[in-house]
């Protein structure tokens, strides 16, 4: 072993020791997905598949495709080189190694640069998410008081009409002759056809209620639901990236050892400290 | 890419079927009504004529109570015109609720605007 490469895996060692802080500080894709407003309108089946498109269309989508791919490699030539070391001897042994480390070095940067793409697609879901689950409950959204006080009214003089429109259309038909208004005719022949659209929209496939341990959710019930998925999917990458820091710390203790093995007195071609040291020179000096 | 064409169809239908803004039927509710209340009140009118002119403003009110009614895009507009005229249901939607409580328009209307037999009675003729 030669100066120089004892000098690299001390490089290496030092630089190891840094991955233990966070690796990936560049600049992160974007991903805008579509506006609450419009996903709220989509039945729960359609959402997921939607958002999920939206994603994989995106450039944050794309970089996590690329990043993974990526990572598929690096594990690939992890491996090959591990079976490589447990084959090889001597310098050819510590050269593999200190490859070995480049890569593991290289692999938790992977690692770490795809969970902030991940984590950065959590965020950007859960806040859209958030902002779905206030649409849907507009009461609870910051409507003013004077708003609620209307939509209430306007309900309860919609359940009055409905609630009398039999009694009213057979008095104002008794006690006129005039035919039904052509507004009337119409609405009803509409209505029909509404009802018609409407039974087979409840009967499509697609707008199939979401099924969950045997009982049906609401669309409501149901983005909470992926909210609360996402907010899990946090919490796994938060842990991940413990593991990581645990990987890049774990490297930086391998380089060190690497550099440790690589200056072995018995290895090294220098003189030991002790013979050069004075004490020992003493004799020389005491005899004639 | 067709994938991506047939997701917008669906997303554009899907977000037509919230349905289109109406017009503004509680403006022509309103115009009606007003129409009805000066027939009602009009001085000139003989009494067939007023009751003519009731019973024709009353076939076109019915349409457009109901029309107001079921106009989703009223729901929520906050505006003083809507939230006066989800006020008071029987004095807005005077046809339907004359009809409901078995009364005639103007006996209506009069008890909403706080005009009664006993008032009417009570009232002296004066210098304001």
């Amino acid at each position: 072993m030669t100066k120089h490469t004892a000098s690299r895996l001390a490089a290496a060692a030092a630089l190891g020791l840094l991955l233990s802080g966070p690796a990936f500080a560049g600049d992160i894709p974007e991903w805008h997905p579509e506006s609450s407003e419009r996903l709220v309108k989509l039945p729960a089946t359609y959402l997921k598949k939607s958002l999920e498109h939206d994603f994989a269309e995106s450039a944050l989508g794309t970089a996590l495709r690329g990043t993974d791919g990526e990572i598929g490699f690096k594990a690939k030539t992890l491996q090959d080189l591990q079976n490589s070391i447990a084959k090889a001897e001597g310098d050819m042994r510590i050269e593999l190694r200190h490859q070995f480390l480049h890569e593991k070095r290289a692999y938790v940067d992977m690692m770490s640069k795809r969970n902030e793409l991940q984590r950065s697609r959590v965020r950007i879901q859960t806040r859209l998410l958030e902002d779905m689950l206030a649409r849907m409950r507009p009461g609870s959204s910051g409507d003013s008081p004077a708003k609620q006080e209307l939509i209430k009214r306007q309900d309860a003089a919609r359940a009055r009409f409905e609630s009398s429109l039999s009694t009213v259309d057979m008095r104002l038909f008794n006690s006129s002759s005039a035919p039904e208004s052509k507004y009337s005719v119409k609405y009803a022949e509409n209505s029909a056809a509404i009802e018609q659209l409407v039974a087979r929209i409840n009967t499509h496939k697609m707008n199939d209620a979401v099924v969950a341990d045997g009982e049906n959710m609401s669309k409501e019930d149901y983005v909470r639901q992926m909210l609360a998925d996402a907010q899990a999917e946090s919490a796994i990458i938060d842990q991940e990236d413990t593991i990581l820091g645990y990987m890049a710390k774990l490297v930086a203790l391998d380089a060190l050892a690497l550099a440790d093995e690589a200056l072995d007195p018995a290895s090294a071609d220098s003189l030991s400290p002790e013979r050069t040291t004075p004490a020992a020179m003493t004799s020389l000096f005491t005899t004639n | 890419m067709r994938l991506t064409s047939i997701l917008a169809l669906a997303a554009t239908g899907l977000a037509l079927s919230a349905g289109f803004a109406a017009a503004d039927t509680l403006d022509n509710l309103e115009r009606e009504r007003a129409l009805l209340i000066e027939a009602m009140l009009d001085p000139g009118l003989a009494p067939a004529e007023r009751q003519a002119r009731i019973e024709s403003e009353q076939r076109r009110l019915v349409d457009l109570e109901r029309m107001v009614l079921r106009d989703e895009s009223l729901k929520g507009r906050n505006t003083p015109t809507v939230r006066k005229a989800f006020a008071n249901y029987d004095l807005t939607f005077l046809v339907h609720a004359s009809l409901e409580k078995k009364v005639s328009l103007m006996d209506n209307w009069m008890d909403q605007v706080g005009i009664s037999t006993n008032t009417l009675m009570a009232a002296r003729k004066g210098r304001r």
